[in-house]
């Protein structure tokens, strides 16, 4: 294998989570993928490959602590190699493996066979999660001595809840002595069975069965209670509703250890973007009306939510051309998520690069015990070139992922990644 | 009549416009002075094509646009799909297939599932008509509906219309509110609170008890067939106390009676649960008329769609 040669980001300006401001230096990393130099004049190798990155920024690489990259079991829908491919161009340089694959990853020997394929396949360093419940199924625990040996960064049932409150808070006393942390998609399945969308008008309008905004609520209360009363850590997968907002935002100021993150498709639509019954927009949780978004983006911007997550859940484009209420919930997210965040918000100052990187960055790094990533000499070179003044349309032909469904489809957004360095490696994007 | 632009599908209620209202109202008029003659076939649709799809049993609404088609003249083929042979999400893209293939000129389609005769008609070039998809429209009730009020109500506007029964799972409340709300007819609901949506959900009155449905002095109760399976879903307690509650008895009825209050249902009746026999034996009952006004409707509806295949060269 040929040794990487120096490459040189020149001419852009550096973004980070500390600054508001824009430092314009140039960056040099050598063939290694350290960066060797930031700032400007230094000496420079003559053969250095220069990626000019005038008038773009340089910002460090995201982090997604929320992905279902559907290997092993459901290749057709995505790959780590393909989902590996998305996430570089979304400017994601790190993520988080839902364990709801096929079948689903509830010991430390399948969590050690998809890292070894991580290894094999991914461009990108994945960290495969491990099941709360044996299966997933929410009946028996799972083995968490064996996960944890694996280094699972969370436990969790993925995208569904552990319905029993019993066995809930037996999870998360034992996981507690493995110092893992547990990530709960909270749901009342009862009251959320069958729904299709958010109960409410848009509902009832279009005759779809719906679901009712505290079945998240009570899931989230019901968890928080049962993490305070173990005195354990608990992560909220996907938060979408107000009140479950100021749920954790009193278990905060009552000092638990809670945590939550929310998607950028419950940031930017509401459930009155379902037109025609388009599958693309089925998600779960479901999207909420206005006033919870409004809520949500206050949250997200006052540290009351701290990570973003795409949720990334592919699915071929055949899936989704069903029946609205047969239909897979989630769609593709990993390339959109930036470029929807700088589109929606960044652009139209609502808030700077510096939340982004801190919720979509740090935060998840810092969640599950990492490092942030910072352009920084002596650090590895994990960063992306966004241009600002760009376009980009977002099609299912230029999407990386295996299944390029997404409710942003035939959008043009402002914003365009050029493209991901980490390490040595350098992927340009289009 | 004013020129009206073509339509390819009827869909549902709330994309119709008034013009397209009371264009396929007034031509049910005609078509329905013809069920009188003895010949009643025109050959407005002679070699045309009718799939009747259902994916739900239906023997009424089935028949009924079985027999419109018919006395346009049109080719009717019936294709009823029970539930348990469609697999579960994998089959509509296949069906469109199937269904563009045969080159039929209209389909009328009913689904379980909202939204699917919505997805058929981006696919197809034929003109849909939705006979009831989920809980979500069934547009040619909803005229037939709007067709027998004004029939018995010239001045409809302002009149006043009470749905009983279950409006949260009634594809027929949706859209047969929705058109009398276009019309000008006041529409009011009742109903145990399981079953009609919440106020937050906007634009509806909620009528408490038969005495606040006797006091609105309404023109015209309408009664919706309760679903026996709603009792498992925890809607209400039994059958027998639903109709304690809400069911048309005679000492309701006299009451309706001293109002000059019509009575309509939009079939089948369960008897003894929404409504009693002798109920059913209501003189200013609208139920048959109902059904021969949907004959007449829904000859206004295929005669006013126009397909996009087959142009005569």
């Amino acid at each position: 294998m040929s040794v990487e040669k120096s490459r040189l980001f020149r001419g852009g300006r550096i973004a980070s989570a500390e600054a508001t401001e824009f430092v314009p230096e140039d960056v040099l990393v050598d063939g290694s993928g350290t960066i060797i130099a930031r700032g400007k004049g230094f000496e420079v190798p003559a053969d250095a490959e220069v990626i000019d990155c005038t008038g773009c920024i340089l910002v460090p690489g995201m982090f997604d602590v929320h992905v279902h990259a559907r290997e092993p079991g459901q290749e057709h829908k995505e790959t780590l190699a393909t989902c590996s491919r998305a996430a570089l161009a979304g400017g994601v340089t790190g993520c988080v493996l839902m364990p709801d694959t096929m079948p689903p990853v509830d010991t430390g020997n399948l969590v050690k066979s998809v890292m070894d394929l991580v290894s094999e396949q991914s461009l990108i360093p994945m960290y495969q999660a491990g099941c709360l419940t044996k299966g997933r199924e929410g009946k028996e625990m799972a083995g968490y001595s064996g996960m944890a040996a694996r280094k699972v960064p969370m436990l969790t049932d993925a995208d569904h809840t552990v319905p029993c409150p019993y066995l809930m808070r037996r999870c998360m006393e034992y996981a507690k002595d493995f110092g893992v942390l547990v990530t709960s998609h909270c749901d009342t399945p009862p009251l959320s069975k069958g729904g299709a969308i958010h109960e409410g008008l848009t509902s009832y309008r279009l005759g779809l069965p719906g679901i009712p905004a505290m079945s998240q609520e009570i899931g989230i209360d019901r968890d928080i209670r049962i993490a305070q009363h173990t005195a354990g850590r608990l992560h909220i997968s996907q938060i979408s509703t107000t009140h479950g907002l100021k749920s954790v935002q009193i278990a905060k100021e009552e000092g638990a250890a809670i945590t939550c993150e929310v998607s950028p498709h419950h940031l930017v639509l509401t459930d009155a973007s379902i037109r025609d019954y388009n599958t693309h927009f089925k998600f779960d949780p479901p999207l909420r009306p206005a006033a919870d978004v409004e809520a949500l983006v206050q949250g997200f911007i006052d540290g009351s939510i701290d990570v973003l997550a795409s949720d990334h859940a592919p699915h071929t484009e055949f899936e989704k051309s069903s029946e609205f209420i047969s239909a897979p919930f989630g769609a593709a997210g990993l390339e959109t998520a930036v470029l929807l965040i700088f589109d929606r918000f960044i652009r139209r100052g609502v808030f700077g690069w510096d939340l982004l990187i801190e919720r979509y960055s740090n935060a998840p790094r810092r969640l599950i015990g990492q490092q942030p990533a910072a352009i920084r000499e002596g650090e590895k070179a994990e960063f992306f070139v966004f241009d600002e003044e760009g376009q980009t349309r977002i099609s299912s032909d230029c999407m990386r992922t295996k299944g390029p469904v997404s409710p942003f489809l035939g959008e043009t957004l402002s914003g365009q990644i050029r493209g991901t360095t980490l390490g040595s490696r350098w992927y340009p994007v289009g | 009549m004013s020129e009206l632009k073509p339509r390819k599908d009827l869909l549902d209620i709330e994309s119709l416009d008034l013009s397209e209202i009371e264009y396929v109202l007034s031509n049910a008029v005609p078509f329905k002075q013809l069920f009188q003659r003895s010949v009643k076939k025109v050959p407005t649709l002679r070699g045309k094509t009718v799939l009747n799809l259902f994916y739900e049993p239906s023997t009424r609404t089935s028949s009924s646009f079985e027999v419109a088609a018919h006395r346009l003249s049109a080719d009717v083929t019936n294709f009823t799909v029970s539930s348990s042979s469609v697999v579960k999400g994998e089959s509509l893209l296949d069906t469109i297939e199937t269904l563009q293939a045969m080159r039929s000129d209209y389909i009328v389609i009913r689904h379980k599932a909202a939204g699917v005769p919505g997805i058929v008609a981006q696919h197809t070039k034929a003109s849909v008509v939705n006979a009831g998809d989920g809980f979500h429209a069934h547009p040619t009730q909803a005229l037939l509906d709007a067709m027998t009020v004004r029939e018995v109500f010239p001045e409809h506007q302002g009149r006043r219309v009470v749905i009983v029964g279950d409006i949260l799972h009634s594809r027929v409340a949706r859209s047969t509110s929705t058109l009398f709300h276009k019309l000008g007819i006041e529409v009011a609901y009742f109903g145990p609170g399981t079953l009609v949506p919440a106020e937050r959900h906007g634009f509806l009155r909620r009528l408490m008890s038969w005495e606040e449905v006797f006091d609105w002095k309404p023109d015209v109760i309408y009664l919706l067939r309760v679903q026996l399976e709603r009792q498992e879903g925890a809607f209400f307690p039994s059958i027998a106390e639903y109709h304690k509650m809400y069911g048309l008895n005679s000492l309701r009825l006299n009451k309706l009676r001293q109002l000059n209050s019509w009575l309509m249902h939009p079939g089948p009746v369960n008897r003894g649960v929404e409504i009693t026999d002798e109920a059913m034996r209501y003189e200013r009952s609208l139920i048959s008329t109902q059904v021969e006004n949907g004959i007449a409707v829904r000859m206004a509806v295929l005669h006013w769609l126009k397909p996009e295949n087959g142009v005569d060269s």
